[in-house]
């Protein structure tokens, strides 16, 4: 039994001791558990009142007769043609009472034919549960009024014992059939209507494991116990026909098959609750097996030695091993399932040593048979724990899942500020270049004029060269302070701008400037940045500053429109004025500063995306700015 | 922005100029003297609060940075004392920031600093022919106002609210750099009126205080200069 149970316990530590006391613990329970069903096990069942017993029979058997008080015991037979008969009588007068009467038998080996005045009232070889032997069927007869004599009765009960059980008959009753009816009602609660619930409860646990373990294939544990369930269910719901059997070795095989079940419920429990395979364990299934295969392939009669002298002591093994096992596993992880589970097997090796000492005489024989019940409670605690786990791994997911949730909040955060820190890294770089740029911008135009500036005065220049180079400072000053400013992408923001400048810088020159805008001026460049348009606007006014200086001119004409090809519309500036024009090629001084000039705006263009063509002559000079359809993202366009 | 109407002789305009720095002080005085006009100059906020009581000139011409105050508070005095007196701003170059604080509490003009002396002279008297001036960033620092942003830009606080969606249109054709003719002739309107319109936008950008905070709103959008 569990008691057996022995830790394999190392120091002496509280954690040794600890597991010591759970091990008291949990035998002291198992302990009450077994005396409570042996106190249940010895109370008598009810029986109807003693005055409608028949004890006192005459029985002839194998030839012999003898006289016997039931219960009685008749040796097992290979026939069915040789019953032992009791014959007894008993007195019915009609004026008692008229109600019918009935021949009740609470318990009886194997099959019995109830005769009354000659005359068969019932053969419980027709009734398929009665023909099993580890079933405790009662059987009641009503006797028809027509048969019933006023006075003494015969009463003949032929006992069919088949090998290797032998023939049992307990005290029989005849009497009213209203006295008798509840006591066999009770009967067959117990033993026929109670293990017929709990099969289909076994049925639906095969179907649910069967189902558990197509799913999740690697869960081994689940497939054995489905085979454990399926057979079980099999063999409770299968037809036990003792005449005509269909498929005689099949149905013998399935009514041998308790130790290959009892195998696999021991081999659920090892995997379930050891989670490893022991190599000998497989060991297990060889009982059941041999009882399978001699089912199929023997004699009914080898099959039934078989069960009972490997298959029975195969069975009990195997309760054994399961206690050691389901207790070891409580004492390790006291948890429900365990403890469930080893309290039912307590339960049910306490049933089986009775009916096996009741088998083998120790106890009083009275043929009724517990094993099979106290089976039940197996499997309402394999079906309690089996729920209680899947409970339990629901709850595990839920945990996991909240688990989840807060490392994916903690993950998100993590991403979320290495995100801004990457942003700040971006819009501090972008910061950077905005102000390298701005610095070359400012050494570059102004810084250069401030040196001129000095250099003039120096040089005791004239104010007014002065003045002119302090104004180019000024206008680069407030060109540079300009394209800070956000445009939005509508460069036509910034030649508004600009459009007031050249207008203040052609006013004291007295040249005109014809400013004419094709609506709606130029495209929008989303793409456009501060470093694109201070090269557009350096490039106009030098432009500017080329017809101020060399042209002599009277008009300067700006033109911006939207021109369009295939590729979309682009904007064309044209800066035009009525001067002398200059020859590219010549050696004059203004020629060669306008070339200069030209260069610089053929550059300033190119780090844009733009082309520059300049076409002079003697009827003047035509600037025409050709606007890319997209602006270079790259930063090459500054400088 | 050439010089149309022109009924006032030049020396009978008086004007208050109010300038710290001496030399652009100088140059902004032989500016508009050589132009004919009636200059008083003032270094600071009291001797230009003292010649503003004194002369109730016609113009007044004023720096914003002062060393013993603001232009603005003279401005504001000058608003609410002086209704008829035309106020300018001197300006330098990209402080839209400081003209719009001025046009806030009253300003209908400005001049450039660095404008060249012929400049100068057209555009106080274009202001007072009631022509204010107006530059296309400026235009375009009001439009920028108008369209709702999520975030408000930088830079003083600006009421557009009043404005007609036919003012802002004549504000963007300005940011833009459409001259007057353009403009006039795209919405549908007569040329000569457009400069009367940029007096009326700056009169409705004008903000009444009736109460300290607004002012400190304004000083707050000041102190950022």
């Amino acid at each position: 039994m569990t008691e057996k149970a022995k830790p394999a316990s190392g120091g002496q530590g509280p954690r040794s001791r600890k597991f010591a006391s759970r091990l008291v613990q949990y035998v002291l329970l198992q302990a009450v558990i077994a005396a409570l069903v042996i106190l249940a096990l010895r109370h008598p069942l009810p029986e109807p009142p003693a005055r409608y017993l028949v004890a006192t029979f005459a029985l002839s058997d194998r030839g012999a007769a003898r006289e016997v008080t039931l219960p009685a015991f008749v040796p097992s037979r290979s026939g069915m043609n040789d019953p032992a008969v009791f014959t007894a009588n008993f007195t019915w007068t009609r004026g008692e009472t008229e109600q019918a009467w009935s021949v009740y038998l609470p318990r009886f080996t194997n099959g019995v034919e109830v005769i009354v005045n000659s005359t068969v009232i019932m053969d419980s070889r027709r009734d398929p549960s009665a023909n099993r032997p580890d079933r405790d069927t009662p059987e009641i007869a009503v006797i028809p009024a027509s048969l019933l004599r006023e006075g003494t009765n015969e009463l003949v009960v032929r006992l069919y014992a088949w090998e290797p059980i032998s023939g049992f008959l307990d005290r029989l009753f005849v009497g009213p059939d209203d006295v008798l009816r509840p006591y066999f009602e009770q009967r067959t609660l117990w033993f026929v209507t109670l293990p017929t619930v709990f099969s289909a409860w076994q049925g639906i646990l095969a179907l649910i494991l069967i189902v558990l373990w197509a799913v999740r294939r690697h869960e081994v544990a689940y497939g054995m116990l489905a085979g454990a369930m399926a057979l079980g269910a099999a063999q409770t719901f299968l037809v036990t026909v003792v005449d005509q059997p269909r498929h005689p070795e099949l149905n013998a095989t399935l009514i041998a098959s308790a130790p290959l079940e009892s195998g696999f419920i021991l081999g659920f429990a090892i995997l379930f609750f050891a989670r490893r395979w022991p190599r000998y364990a497989t060991l297990i299934f060889v009982p059941g097996v041999l009882v399978v295969l001699v089912g199929l392939f023997g004699t009914p009669l080898a099959l039934r030695t078989t069960f009972m002298l490997l298959g029975i002591p195969a069975i009990g093994v195997n309760l054994l091993l399961l206690a050691l096992v389901v207790g070891w596993s409580e004492l390790r992880r006291q948890d429900v399932p365990s403890l469930m589970l080893g309290c039912a097997v307590t339960i049910l090796i306490i049933c089986l040593a009775h009916d096996l000492l009741m088998v083998a005489q120790i106890l009083p024989d009275r043929r009724i048979f517990f094993s099979r019940l106290s089976y039940s409670v197996l499997l309402v605690a394999i079906g309690a724990g089996l729920t209680w786990r899947f409970a339990n791994a629901l709850n595990r997911v839920d945990g996991f899942a909240a688990h989840l949730v807060i490392q994916l909040r903690e993950a998100e955060e993590k991403l979320r500020a290495s995100f801004a820190r990457e942003q700040e890294q971006a819009r501090a770089m972008a910061l950077a270049r905005e102000r390298t740029r701005l610095m070359r911008d400012l050494h570059d135009g102004l810084g250069g004029q401030l040196v001129s500036i000095v250099a003039l005065s120096e040089r005791g220049e004239s104010a007014s060269g002065i003045g002119d180079a302090a104004r180019a400072a000024l206008k680069d000053l407030r060109l540079v302070i300009d394209s800070m400013d956000d445009i939005g992408g509508d460069l036509m923001l910034a030649l508004g701008t600009w459009r007031d400048r050249v207008a203040a810088q052609l006013r004291p020159h007295q040249i005109a400037l014809d400013w004419q805008i094709a609506p709606p001026g130029l495209p929008v460049h989303p793409e456009l940045r501060p470093s694109h348009v201070i090269q557009i606007v350096r490039l106009l006014d030098e432009a500017v500053t080329n017809a101020v200086k060399h042209a002599g001119a009277k008009t300067v004409t700006v033109h911006i429109a939207t021109l369009r090809d295939a590729s979309g519309p682009y904007g064309c500036i044209t800066v035009e004025d009525d001067g002398q024009g200059f020859a590219t090629a010549s050696d004059g001084g203004s020629g060669r500063t306008a070339g200069r000039g030209l260069r610089n705006m053929q550059t300033r263009a190119a780090r844009c995306g733009a082309t520059c063509e300049v076409v002079s002559g003697g009827a003047g000079t035509r600037v025409r700015l050709t606007l890319p359809h997209r602006f270079p993202e790259s930063d090459a366009a500054s400088g | 922005m050439t010089s149309s109407a022109e009924d006032i002789p030049a020396h009978d305009i008086s004007i208050l100029l109010v300038e710290d720095d001496p030399p652009t002080n100088w140059r902004l005085k032989d500016a508009l003297e050589q132009a004919g006009f009636d200059v008083a100059a003032a270094m600071t906020l009291a001797e230009a609060r003292a010649s503003l009581d004194r002369r109730k000139p016609r113009v007044l011409l004023t720096d914003l940075q002062l060393p013993d105050g603001h232009g603005i508070e003279l401005i504001r005095e000058s608003r609410a004392r002086l209704p008829d007196t035309e106020i300018m701003v001197i300006s330098i170059l990209g402080d839209e920031e400081s003209v719009i604080s001025a046009i806030t509490v009253g300003a209908t003009g400005y001049i450039l600093k660095d404008a060249f002396p012929t400049d100068i002279a057209a555009t106080v008297r274009e202001l007072v022919a009631g022509h204010s001036p107006i530059s296309a960033s400026i235009a375009r620092f009001i439009v920028r106002r108008t369209q709702s942003a999520a975030e408000p830009p930088p830079g003083p606080p600006l009421n557009t609210t009043k404005l007609t969606p036919r003012e802002i249109d004549i504000l963007w054709g300005i940011a833009k750099g459409f001259s007057y003719a353009e403009i006039a002739s795209h919405l549908g309107m007569s040329k000569q009126t457009v400069p009367g319109h940029i007096k009326s936008i700056y009169r409705k950008l004008e903000v009444h205080t009736r109460g300290e905070a607004v002012f400190e709103a304004v000083q707050q959008g000041l102190i950022k200069l």
